[in-house]
Formats: C-alpha cells, sequence, structure tokens
C-alpha cells in the first residue's frame, strides 16, 4: 500500500493513497517522513523561495534516507513565466537562481546531476476561443497548444480551418498513428485534435489567463548525459548511470535550449509534429523511456472519469500509479522532491516523492507519498 | 443618484462609479456596465464549491463576472474581484443566457453555480439568466456575502434556488478591518429573509486570533435562524493583503468548534487538503450518512452517500438535502 501523508501546516494526516482512507503510520519511514515535512512548509508556487524549498528538502530527505537516485523538479521559475510574463533580465535572473539550487543539490548531496530543460517558453500571441463550437471543445488548463474536438459539426471544422492561429487539425486514427499505438489505447483520445501555431494559446476556463506559453520546443537540452537524443533515451541513461553513481535527474520547468546555461544536447523532445509541453506525457516519456502521449492525451475530458468512484483522490487526473517510472526501475532507493504538484508522485516512481499541495497557486501546504519501504 | 443594489447605496450621479464599479447611471436607471460577460464557465463538483447538502454528487458549471462590493483582505479571488474592470475586459467571454445554459448542459452539467466573485454587482444578467436556465430545467445557486439590500435579496431568492452565504464575522471591528463594511447586520437580516425561501448553506472563514472569538455566537445566530442551515467552517487560506499571515491552527479551531457542534447538527470545518470533518452524520443516531473528501483548493468530493431518499438509513431521520443524489456523469449525452 501506498501511503500519503498530507501536511497542511501544524497539521497531518496519513492516507491510503489509492483509497483515500485514512491509514495507520506510525513506522520508522512515515515518521521520518513526516519529520522532514513539518521541518520545510511549502513558501508557495511563485514565492521567491519556491526553488530553495525543493533543494533544502531533498536534501534532508536524502540526509535521512540515503538514495542512489533523487528526481526533482524545479518549476518556480515556470510559473513566474506563465502568469506574470517577467521582464528578459529577471527571466534571466530566475533561470539563474533555479540552476543555483540544483547545483546546491548536487554538491551537498553528492549527486552526480543530468538536467533536462523542459522547453522555453514565449509571450502568448494570441488566444484562441473554442467555446461556441457546435461540437464540444476540451481545453486543458495546462495545455496551451493541444485542443481535444468531440463531434465537431461541419461548420466547426470550417470555422476552425479558417482560424490564423491553427496550425493543423488530425483525427484520432492519425494520432494512433503517430505514436503507433493500438486501437485500444485510443479510449481517451479525442475525436480530432486542434493543434495551435507557437505562441498561439487555446483559451481555458481557468480564471488566471497564461501570458507566456511554452515554444514549439522540437528540441530540448539535456546537460551531462551524452547518451540521450531523446527524451526516451534519457530514463536508461540514468539507470546506467547509476550503476556507478549517486545520480539526480532535474528538471528545470521553462528553460530550453534558448535559455539553458549549461553544455547540452539536443534532445528530440517529441515525434514528428508533435513536441511535448510540460505536462504528465513529457514527465512520463521522461521516466518510462517510452513515448507517453496516449495514457492522459491532450484534449481528453479527464472530468468523465473524476466521479466518486475513482481511486487516488490526491493523484489529479491519474486513474492509478503508472508502470515502468525509472523509480520502479532502479534497484536503488530513490526519492522525489518538486513543486509541480502530483507530478512527483505520480510520474517519477520514486520510493518516496515530497510535493507541494498547491492548485492554482493556492498554497494548502505538502504532501509526500511512501510507494515503497522495504529497500 | 443612489446604487440599490447593494448596501453600500453608492452615488453614481454625475458618472461616479461605486465601490464594485459593475454599475452606473444612465436616463435616471441604474444599469450594468458591462452585461452578459464571463469571467469563465468551468466544470466543478458541487462539494468543492462547497455545497455539501444540495444535489450532492452534481457536476456544476461555475460562473464569474468581475467585481466586488467588500474588500476583504483576504480575498483568494482578488485578482478578479479587485481588479479594475476596465483592465480584464479582454479576458472575458461574453455570451447571452441562452448560450451560458446551452454551454452548461453541453458540458453534462447539472446545475450553474456563480461563485468567482459577488453576484450582487451583476443581478441584471443573472436575472435574465435565470429565465433561461428555468426554461431549460437547470437549477441556479450561488455564493455570496449577503450584502445586498431587502429588495435585492428578493430578487436574488427569485434567480437563485441555493445558496451559500459568508457569514465572515461579527464585530463592527472586524467587519470595518478586514472587509471594509460599516458592520453585518444587512447580512444578517437577509439570511433570515433567505432562509424561508431558498436553500442555505453558510461558510464562516476562520482567521486565528481575528474572528475566531465569534465562532459560538455565530453559530447561536444559524441556530436561531434554522438549526438544519448546513455551517462551513474554513480554515482561511492567507490570500490577497493577507498573504504573510499564519495558518489558523486546526487543532484550535477544531476545539474552539465543541459548542457550536452541540447547537448545530451539520458543522463542517475544511478547506484544507484531508480534513476529517466533511463527513455527514445523522443529527440523531449519529450514523454516518454522507462521506466525503477535503482536497482542499484540490476541491471536495462526494465519496459515499448512504441517504438515498434524503433519510438516515439506520434510523429514518430526514437529512436537510435540497435536491437528490446526481450522478456526476448522468448529464453527458448531448455531445
Amino acid at each position: 500500500m501506498s501511503l500519503a501523508i498530507i501536511d497542511g501546516r501544524e497539521w497531518q494526516s496519513i492516507r491510503d493513497l489509492r483509497t483515500g482512507e485514512k491509514a495507520a503510520g506510525t513506522g520508522p519511514c512515515a515518521r521520518m517522513v513526516g519529520s522532514v515535512l513539518r521541518s520545510h512548509p511549502f513558501p508557495g508556487d511563485i514565492d521567491a523561495q519556491g526553488n530553495k524549498w525543493v533543494t533544502d528538502t531533498a536534501l534532508d530527505l536524502a540526509g535521512r534516507y540515503d538514495p542512489q537516485l533523487a528526481f526533482l523538479i524545479y518549476s518556480q521559475q515556470y510559473y513566474a513565466f506563465r502568469f506574470d510574463a517577467p521582464s528578459p533580465e529577471e527571466r534571466a535572473r530566475l533561470i539563474a537562481a533555479a540552476f543555483e539550487e540544483a547545483h546546491r543539490f548536487a554538491t551537498e548531496g553528492g549527486f552526480f546531476p543530468v538536467i533536462v530543460g523542459t522547453g522555453d517558453m514565449i509571450p502568448a500571441s494570441a488566444y484562441i476561443d473554442l467555446s461556441r463550437l457546435d461540437g464540444l471543445a476540451s481545453v486543458s488548463h495546462w495545455l496551451t497548444r493541444y485542443a481535444g474536438l468531440y463531434r465537431p459539426s461541419d461548420a466547426d471544422m470550417a470555422y476552425l480551418g479558417g482560424l490564423a492561429g491553427i496550425e493543423r487539425i488530425i483525427d484520432r486514427q492519425e494520432y494512433l498513428a503517430l505514436f503507433g499505438g493500438a486501437p485500444a489505447e485510443g479510449d481517451r483520445l479525442p475525436d480530432h485534435l486542434a493543434v495551435a501555431k507557437e505562441g498561439h494559446c487555446f483559451r481555458s476556463t481557468l480564471l488566471r489567463q497564461a501570458r507566456m506559453v511554452p515554444a514549439r520546443n522540437e528540441f530540448v537540452p539535456v546537460a551531462n548525459l551524452e547518451t540521450a537524443d531523446s527524451l526516451t533515451d534519457i530514463s536508461a541513461g540514468v539507470l546506467e548511470l547509476l550503476k556507478t553513481s549517486k545520480v539526480a535527474l532535474i528538471l528545470m520547468e521553462g528553460v530550453g535550449l534558448r535559455d539553458f546555461p549549461l553544455p547540452a544536447r539536443r534532445c528530440r523532445n517529441g515525434t514528428g509534429w508533435f513536441s511535448y509541453e510540460p505536462c504528465e506525457c513529457q514527465y512520463l516519456t521522461i521516466s518510462t523511456g517510452r513515448h507517453q502521449a496516449l495514457a492522459y492525451p491532450a484534449g481528453y475530458r479527464s472530468y468523465l472519469e473524476d466521479d466518486e468512484a475513482k481511486e487516488y483522490p490526491f493523484s489529479g487526473y491519474f486513474t492509478s500509479i503508472p508502470a515502468g517510472t525509472v523509480g520502479t526501475l532502479a534497484a536503488a532507493r530513490s526519492i522525489a522532491v518538486g513543486n509541480r504538484s502530483m507530478f512527483m508522485h505520480t510520474v517519477t516512481g520514486a520510493d518516496i516523492t515530497i510535493e507541494c499541495f498547491a492548485r492554482n497557486l493556492s498554497n494548502q501546504g505538502c504532501m509526500a507519498v511512501i510507494h515503497r519501504q522495504d529497500k | 443618484m443612489n446604487c440599490n443594489f447593494c448596501e453600500r447605496r453608492c452615488d453614481l450621479s454625475d458618472g461616479k462609479l461605486g465601490v464594485c464599479r459593475m454599475y452606473r447611471q444612465e436616463n435616471g436607471a441604474i444599469r450594468e456596465r458591462f452585461p452578459h460577460r464571463w469571467s469563465t464557465y468551468m466544470l466543478s463538483r458541487i462539494e468543492s464549491l462547497p455545497f455539501y447538502h444540495a444535489y450532492p454528487g452534481s457536476r456544476s458549471m461555475t460562473i464569474g463576472t468581475l467585481g466586488c462590493n467588500f474588500d476583504c483582505r483576504y480575498c483568494a479571488n482578488g485578482f478578479i474581484a479587485k481588479a479594475e474592470p476596465e483592465t480584464r475586459l479582454d479576458t472575458l467571454y461574453e455570451f447571452t443566457s441562452r448560450e451560458l445554459v446551452a454551454l452548461a448542459t453541453k458540458r453534462g452539467c447539472h446545475n450553474i453555480v456563480f461563485n468567482v466573485n459577488e453576484p450582487t454587482v451583476s443581478l441584471p444578467s443573472l436575472q435574465e439568466l435565470a429565465g433561461a436556465a428555468a426554461a431549460a430545467g437547470v437549477p441556479m445557486g450561488c455564493l455570496t456575502n449577503a450584502y445586498m439590500t431587502e429588495e435585492s435579496t428578493e430578487l436574488m431568492a427569485g434567480i437563485f434556488s441555493f445558496m451559500n452565504i459568508s457569514l465572515k464575522g461579527l464585530s463592527a471591528d472586524f467587519c470595518r478591518q478586514y472587509l471594509g463594511i460599516a458592520d453585518a447586520s444587512p447580512v444578517l437580516r437577509n439570511i433570515r429573509q433567505l432562509a424561508a425561501t431558498t436553500h442555505l448553506e453558510i461558510t464562516t472563514p476562520i482567521i486565528q486570533s481575528v474572528n475566531d472569538g465569534d465562532i459560538d455566537q455565530i453559530a447561536e445566530f444559524i441556530a436561531s435562524v434554522d438549526p438544519q442551515i448546513p455551517w462551513h467552517v474554513f480554515r482561511l487560506l492567507p490570500e490577497h493583503k493577507m498573504k504573510e499571515a499564519d495558518y489558523p491552527n486546526v487543532a484550535v479551531i477544531d476545539k474552539a468548534l465543541a459548542k457550536s457542534r452541540k447547537l448545530l447538527p451539520y458543522v463542517y470545518f475544511h478547506n484544507f487538503v484531508g480534513s476529517d470533518w466533511v463527513n455527514t452524520n445523522c443529527p440523531s443516531c449519529k450514523t454516518p450518512v454522507i462521506e466525503r473528501f477535503s482536497l482542499g483548493c484540490g476541491g471536495d468530493r462526494l465519496s459515499r452517500y448512504h441517504c438515498l431518499d434524503n433519510k438516515c438509513p439506520a434510523c429514518g431521520r430526514a437529512i436537510n438535502i435540497h435536491g437528490r443524489l446526481t450522478g456526476w456523469n448522468s448529464g453527458e449525452g448531448t455531445v
């Protein structure tokens, strides 16, 4: 059973991650993780200390658990870019500060850092509103270039075809074929997927509008991994490195080839015309070494699965914990810490994960998940 | 000429705008400045809003506009509610009432709930929307501070069949310092008035050492109106002008609610992840009749519903539920 320890500041609750029911968590591992959570209250997604929290928490956890693998995500700059669109100078300062935090973790913790930039951000040049279609458009709060279309009418398709911001519209079969998926793997796919041109952004119903969005990052930078030409190569490369050293796999959100400050390889961030945006598909691809654009595809209607029977209530729209992730494949001990909320315990597979419990920038504390305590 | 929508009754003469900045005077009448302009049309579980005793399990389409007649120091939606409306017009959707209702049904929603900002600032548009919603059989609800005039209260009772009123505090000092209003008496008056016609739930965000001293008094007030009214005590999430404030201590607030729980059968303490105080027990035999999860800002959700006829399965006592259990996906099918 995976345990979730929720820390709402001065108050903790231990739950069964799958059912959400209260669970006993009196063992030494739960006590240790509870203590780490108490020592590091999350300051907030765009708080100036957000990335420092990742390093401090990860160092503390690493000091107590002694892992060989640490999977970290630094996201403070990504949220700032997305919602505040700071000046180029401020962006550079935020990125430099994020890399300093990564460096601090690697040097103080004694880890060999493999650093992946998840892609550059650019100003949102125009918004595409799909609210008036006859059919249904499914636009996620966090993906900006992809929208799912369900039963669009002929008039809808003609309208979409005339929009300047649309790059392409493909149907379900085309999408499946792009990733070599079997028909059964397409259950969550929309009838059609609309793809926006670079800089254009599908409007979601989120109250805070994106001011910067991911560029069309065909390639992303990867530092310190000479064997990686694609996102799908990273997991195997990290597992290989683990044979000889402690490794930190570090994702730098909102940083791409343009802004990456270290020598890096250009690493393919997708396939064909498809480029990942920084979200679960990209993280899962990095973590599992396989393209993962079908599990929770762009434009799918996650809310249909969000009824009272849904398991993993603290895992967002994830209905199970993905298999084959780098944390589960590593025989050695592993941890994951990051300020990109639920992705830490879902996509990394690490034995122990700590993540913020913040949604839409509202900060309600932290959550740890203990997947394994038998290593 | 003074605005007659909310109790501030702002002077709108000579082109002046009121506190909410959403009404103006035109040819001797008060008009909305931005009618039928909406800030969102989001999907939500009704428990997240929160309504724990209305249409359990249902899918709500939540909507909002801009502006507010309060100036709460801790407003979670301050960037919408307190922004100068002109600066956010380009972020708004423009839908007629029929279009908005059609969006709700197309997205499988069972009801429409106004929850982003204060509905009093957009009442004419909401009145028209209510007409279209009623024609389509879609109930409407709202979250409100209830600081409206008696005339507006009547209007709102005609628009919304279920409401969650934020009774934020009672002391005049608190109202002045934290909400920017003179006192809470209009809110109390309107709660009494609305309780006779509308399904009410009440929410009180607790700020430790600021308004937690009002807890017993608020419970006594609710009990005097109708003890069956559900009361949501929120652990305040410090936001807006209070970002640096401490989070209230859960154990301290829980202890402070002991007396209230004897007065009111439906007291909930949440707005934080994993709260233990979100289930409904039968007021008579204490059998759990509705179980929920609280995901804090991630939204609350129905977990188990044991009172299918809105009655306790153990002793048969009626539970105060507006509407019936509604399957989350039961509205799907239009598209």
